[in-house]
Formats: structure tokens, sequence, C-alpha cells
């Protein structure tokens, strides 16, 4: 029974963010400082092969359930709280802002893309709904769609490749996501023989509900309220989920769009981000069948892997750092992983990036310690 | 023994069977949530199917009964609304979910396993109407059959291109070390601008495949190919093919091209008349080439030639048509409203993505 609990982390530190908004003061520290914590101990341990407990896949469904709702009643709480000038000072207000920003990113938004890949009709539901909480509810379009079928290449607009900076991947993933959901959006209803404001149109039920959401948010919050819930919607969940894709498929290479395989992903096996990220950093399992359920991915013991998940999305900030980090794996992702079209194509990005060096087998980057990890 | 008992059961609920009609004959197992596509031709089974990442409809199955859910929605896929709401799926999109019953034309031939081999370009040559010859020596032998396409890279890149290969596959069960292909510009296209920039001889490429379904008939059969510009490739295949496979069928290619001084490969399909004499009949037809010039021949569409007068005996022929999606589907109308049996119409419509 113990791993149907463990999944109850995420909804327990959500309770700790919520109680600490409300005493205020330093306490609006709490959530944030805890998440950090549980992450950074994460960091240090071994990576974790464990297979879930499916006997009772309802209790496991019961609780992302519980957290999306709960992240949604977070976010109106935080909007109120802040709207009526409950934080004083600006310690508090900071606490609070950075902790709705990162719990919206690792607590919110896991729940929400796994709901919207299930098939069943009121769980998909809730987590279309739930892209509210990452505000964009346009993102799973292009997710399902464009990032399945083309992982790994340069046609999808969520893929970063070899020397591109976090920076640089925001101005293309937005602009590339948004481009690629009008025109999906556009084929459906063009498919379907409606106009461009049939009713029936996805998209119009995406803005009635967004922006029911946002009334709510502006009325329960005022414009400070509703303005600072937005930001931290936009700096956590939206824009780090951004941080995410880039990490998790950063410069490796597919010569088969379209057919996925296991190596075309990176890895974050470490036990509490396995069950704060509800697996989806068990990447190659969802990639492989995107519609199975989080508690039936098996994790991929060889498949490659990332230094732990919170020093990623750290790292990704600061460009020298990070590629100083990705370059050893990627090396030793061509020798050992990649197939021959691939190390050519993989040869050839190195040298786009300027990276001349991992071509060369005399080079200092034999070590895949780190990959092998 | 529970335990036991509980992994039967579980292995139980993880295979569906799959009916095909109201046959028994054609019917076949795949596990639970396995794309129905990709488990057929896993074991062998002759699944009409071109691309494979649902783009082409090829693998188009009507849903009788059982649950199959499709991988996106279904209107991003080439069916047509009233397909979808009568019930057709695409197989390699969709995910078996349980039991389920279906409606599909199988094949009984052997399937080709999916290659993947690298080559260099021995032949690069310049045709009329912006075509490339492309030929290319492969360091595996590869097998194929005639009427099929393979995806072509070079080297190093991300960008690759499906195109037909143009030769008659060696024997059955032996691979090609050598193969050819038709490439017309497509202006903007990334992989082709990239293949006219040029002489590419000596590029290294790779060739993943073989894919599609088409020349597949009685052998025996009297044959009409239909092809527009580059939609000549696959057709010199399967005329090539057929021709040595049967000691008396006749084939007429209607070869379609914009302008008379667009026609290419003429060379090739006179070459196949006269190893194969009088079995083989050509009408090649210009649909834009200004009044009053020079040509002699045939003008209009390609759909002008199939009438009465052709010559063809419409209803025990089997036709291959290869072109354009327009092209290719005002054939098909037209074969069908002369009679031609729709089982014996085999048609790869191409999409330029250049």
């Amino acid at each position: 029974m113990t791993d149907y609990i463990k999944y109850l982390l995420s909804p327990f530190i959500l309770t700790l963010h919520a109680w600490g908004m409300a005493l205020g003061g330093a306490y609006a520290w709490v959530g944030f400082a805890v998440l950090m914590w549980v992450l950074c101990f994460d960091a240090f341990l071994k990576p974790s092969h464990h297979v879930r407990d499916t006997r009772y896949p309802w209790l496991y469904d019961a609780v992302i359930t519980c957290t999306v709702l709960a992240c949604f009643a977070n976010i109106f709480f935080y909007a109120y709280l802040a709207g009526s000038g409950h934080f004083v000072g600006g310690a508090a207000q900071t606490g609070a802002f950075l902790g709705t920003v990162m719990i919206g990113f690792v607590i919110g938004a896991p729940p929400v893309h796994e709901l919207f890949h299930r098939e069943g009709i009121a769980l998909r539901t809730l987590g279309r709904i739930g892209q509210c909480l990452v505000f964009d509810p346009w993102r799973e379009i292009t997710h399902v769609v464009t990032h399945h079928m083309h992982t790994a290449t340069p046609t999808d607009p969520d893929y970063a490749r070899r020397g591109d900076t976090v920076y640089g991947h925001f101005t293309r993933t937005f602009p590339g996501q948004w481009k690629e959901s009008y025109h999906l959006e556009k084929m459906m209803w063009t498919k379907r023989g409606r106009k461009w404001y049939d009713l029936r149109n996805a998209w119009v039920f995406k803005v009635a509900y967004f922006s029911l959401f946002l009334v709510v948010l502006f009325s329960v919050g005022g414009l400070v309220g509703g303005g600072l819930a937005c930001a931290t919607l936009i700096l956590g969940p939206r824009m780090q989920l951004e941080v995410f894709n880039y990490c998790n498929h950063y410069g490796l290479v597919s010569a088969t769009p379209g057919r996925f395989k296991k190596h075309h992903t990176w890895n974050h096996l470490t036990p509490f981000t396995r069950i704060l990220a509800l697996e989806i950093t068990n990447h190659a399992g969802h990639h492989d069948d995107s519609y199975k359920p989080f508690y039936e991915l098996a994790p991929d013991e060889i498949g490659p892997k990332q230094p732990p998940f919170i020093l990623c999305v750290i790292m990704a900030f600061i460009p020298p750092l990070f590629m100083m980090a990705m370059k050893p794996l990627l090396k030793n992702w061509d020798e050992h992983y990649a197939n021959p079209q691939e190390r050519e194509i993989a040869a050839r990005e190195n040298t786009r990036a300027g990276w001349d060096e991992l071509n060369d087998d005399s080079s200092n980057f034999n070590s895949g310690a780190m990959a092998l990890a | 023994m529970n335990d036991v008992r509980a992994q039967r059961n579980l292995a139980a609920e993880q295979i569906c069977s799959v009916s095909v009609g109201d046959s028994n004959k054609d019917g076949f197992s795949v596990n639970r949530n396995d794309m129905l596509l990709k488990a057929a031709l896993d074991q062998g089974i002759d699944y009409p199917h071109n691309c494979r990442v649902g783009v082409c409809g090829q693998c188009k199955t009507k849903l009788i009964s059982g649950k199959v859910t499709p991988m996106v929605d279904l209107a991003l896929s080439p069916l047509t609304n009233a397909e979808i709401e009568s019930g057709y799926f695409l197989a390699c999109q969709g995910k078996v979910r349980g039991n389920i019953n279906i409606q599909i034309k199988l094949g009984q031939h052997h399937v080709v396993p999916e290659q993947q081999v690298a080559g260099r370009i021995v032949l690069w040559k310049q045709l009329p109407g912006e075509v490339i010859e492309l030929r290319m020596a492969l360091e595996t032998p590869f097998q194929y059959e005639a009427g099929q396409y393979g995806f072509l890279a070079e080297s190093g890149s991300f960008v690759r291109r499906c195109f037909s290969f143009s030769d008659a596959p060696p024997a059955e069960g032996v691979g090609a070390t050598e193969v050819g292909f038709l490439i017309k510009r497509l202006p903007g296209g990334e992989f082709s601008e990239w293949l006219f920039k040029e002489d590419r001889t000596g590029v290294k490429m790779w060739l993943h495949g073989p894919y599609g379904v088409m020349g597949v008939d009685d052998a025996d059969l009297p044959g009409l190919c239909v092809a527009g510009g580059t939609g000549l490739a696959p057709v010199l295949s399967i005329l090539e093919k057929r021709l040595s496979s049967s000691v008396h069928a006749t084939f007429v290619v209607i070869f379609g091209v914009k302008f008379a001084n667009e026609i290419f490969a003429m060379d090739k399909l006179e070459a196949l008349q006269a190893r194969f004499p009088g079995r083989l009949r050509i009408i090649p037809i210009v649909s834009h080439e200004p009044e009053g010039s020079a040509w002699q021949g045939a003008r209009g569409l390609v759909t002008v030639p199939l009438d009465d007068q052709l010559g063809v005996d419409y209803r025990r022929s089997a036709a291959f048509i290869c072109g354009g999606l327009p092209m290719v589907n005002a054939v098909e109308q037209k074969l069908l409203a002369m009679g031609m049996d729709p089982e014996r119409i085999h048609a790869d419509k191409f999409m330029p993505t250049g």
C-alpha cells in the first residue's frame, strides 16, 4: 500500500503551502522551503527502478484528481490573500509568490499533463480544464500531436538542439507552439466542415473555460491578486514546463520521426522526482505509450539519464554550466545509444553548435560516468 | 495457486482477438493497447498500409464492434468527416482496447521487413521537367517490392523524404545493391532544393523502408498504368516486374506531364517496350501544352484517354495509378465509371513535401 501513500506527498506539500500562506509572515515560505528541501534531498539519492503496485488504480486517480482540484483552490486562495494585503512585507510576499510559482510547476502541472493524456472522458476533461493551471489551454494539442509525433527532431517546437540556450528556446518554442496550435485547430474545424467560430470547435470551449477561470481569479483577488496569481502561473508552470521540455530531449536526435525509440529521451529516476512529477521524468515509458497511466510506467533502467531534475532546471538558466554538464552526456549518448544514422546527424549537430570537440574521439569527453549514474 | 490463476487471468485480459469481417479465417490476436497496424505487421500479416504515421490513410479500417482508441484526433488524419462518423479509423494510429471486429481487405503476400541502410549516390542526372534521376549504391542489400517506396536522407541531416523505387526488385528474397529514384524539384522544398543545388554524386545517403503496397495483384492480369509526373517511378518498377513475371500480360501506360518538353524517362519506357515486344503501349499526354505547338501526341488530363477507345477491358484488368492526390482520385472515379473492379485499382497518392 505504500505506493499509493507516496503520491500523497504532493497534496501534503500543497496543504503545507496553503497553511503557511494562511499564517502569513515567515510561514509564507513553508511550501517553497519544504518543496525545495525535498527536491534537493532527492538529488542525492540513487535512481529508483521500483515498479508501482497497480492493484487499485482508482486510488491513484483519486489522489491526482484531488490534487488538481486542490491546485485550483490554491491559486484562488493565493489570489485572494495577495489581493487583500494579507502578506505584510517583502519577505512574506516573496515567499508566497515563489512558493506558488514552484508548487504550480512541480505539483500542479504533472497531474494536469497526466489527465489530458487519459482516455476516460471525465478525467480527460478535468485535465483539459486543468490546463488553466499552466495558463495555456492549447498546450495539450501541440504536446499530444506534435511533440509526441516529432520527438527529438527540429520539427517539434518543444525540442532544443545542441547549443541552444533556454533563453533562445523560449523565443522559438512559444511562437512555434502557437503557430502549430492554430494550424491543428484549423485542420480540425475545416475537416468537420465548420466555420472557425462554430461553438462546437475545441478552441471555443477552451476560450470559454479559460475566460471563466480568469474572471473568477480576478473576482477573488482583484487586480493585484489576480495579476500576481497570473504571474505565478506564467513564471511557474507555463515557463518552467518549457524548461523541462528543453532539458528532457536536449540535443538528442531521431533519424526516424514518428517512430519513438526509448533512447530519444533523457530520464530522471530519483525517487522523489518520480513521485512529485507523477513519473513524467520516467520519460521513455511515457513517450513509448502516452496513454499509459503514470503508475504503469516502468523505468528505463538502461536508458539515457540526466543529472538530478532540480539541478537540470537550475543549470538550464546558466547556459555555460548546462552545456558543461550536457556535453559528456551527449558524447556518451552518441557513442552508446545512437544508431549509425543518428550518430551522423549528431556529429553535424555538434558542428552546428560549435562543439567539434564532441566529434573528436581523442577529446576529454569520453567519461560517461554521469550518463550512467 | 491464486497467484498463478491471477497471472492467467491477467494474460487472458491482455490478449485481444481481432476478427476481420464475417469470416474467422483472417482473424489474429494482439496484445491489449498495441497499435493495430504494427501488431499485425509484426506477425507478418499483409495489412494494407503505407506511411505508418497517420498521413497517407492507406490503413483506413472500419470498426464494426469493439473499442479502438486513436492516438490523435481523427480530424487530423486524411479520413473524411463522413468516414470518421461511419466508424473508420487508421490502423497505424489505433490502439486496440479489447476484442474487435473490423472491416479490411488483408493481402496474402509476404511483408518485407523494415531496413535502414547506407549508400552513396552513383548517378545524379538532370532530366527534363526539373526531375533528377538518382541512383544509389547500397552498403547492404535492400529488399523491397515493386511499387514500394523508401525514405531518403542525406547523411547527417534530419530532413528525409519518401520516394518510390523506379527499378524492379531483384528476385524474391534477394536484396538490391543499387536502387533508383525519380525526384521532382519542389520550389522551397528542403530536400529537393538541396538535391538540385549541385551534382550530389558521391554523397552518402540513408535509405529507410520499404513502405507501401501497390504492385501486388494476379501476375497474368492485363494492366493499365496511369502516372502523373514522377509517379512514373513506381509504375516503371511495377511494369518491369510484372512484364517479367508473366509471359502474356499486356500493359497500357498513360504518362501525363504539363508540357511536351517536360516528358522524361521515355527511354526507360521504350527500353521495356523493346524488351517485351507487343506487350506494352505508351501514351504520353500533356495537359498545358500551348495550342499549335509541334506536339503531335495526346493532350489533356490523364483521364481523357480512359474511354472505350483505349482498347482496355476494364472489367478484367488491374490498374496501377501513381501521382498527386487530385489526379489519382479523378482516375479512380473514371475507372470505376468504366466498370473496373475497385479491388483491382491500386493507387499511390503522394503529397508534395519537397
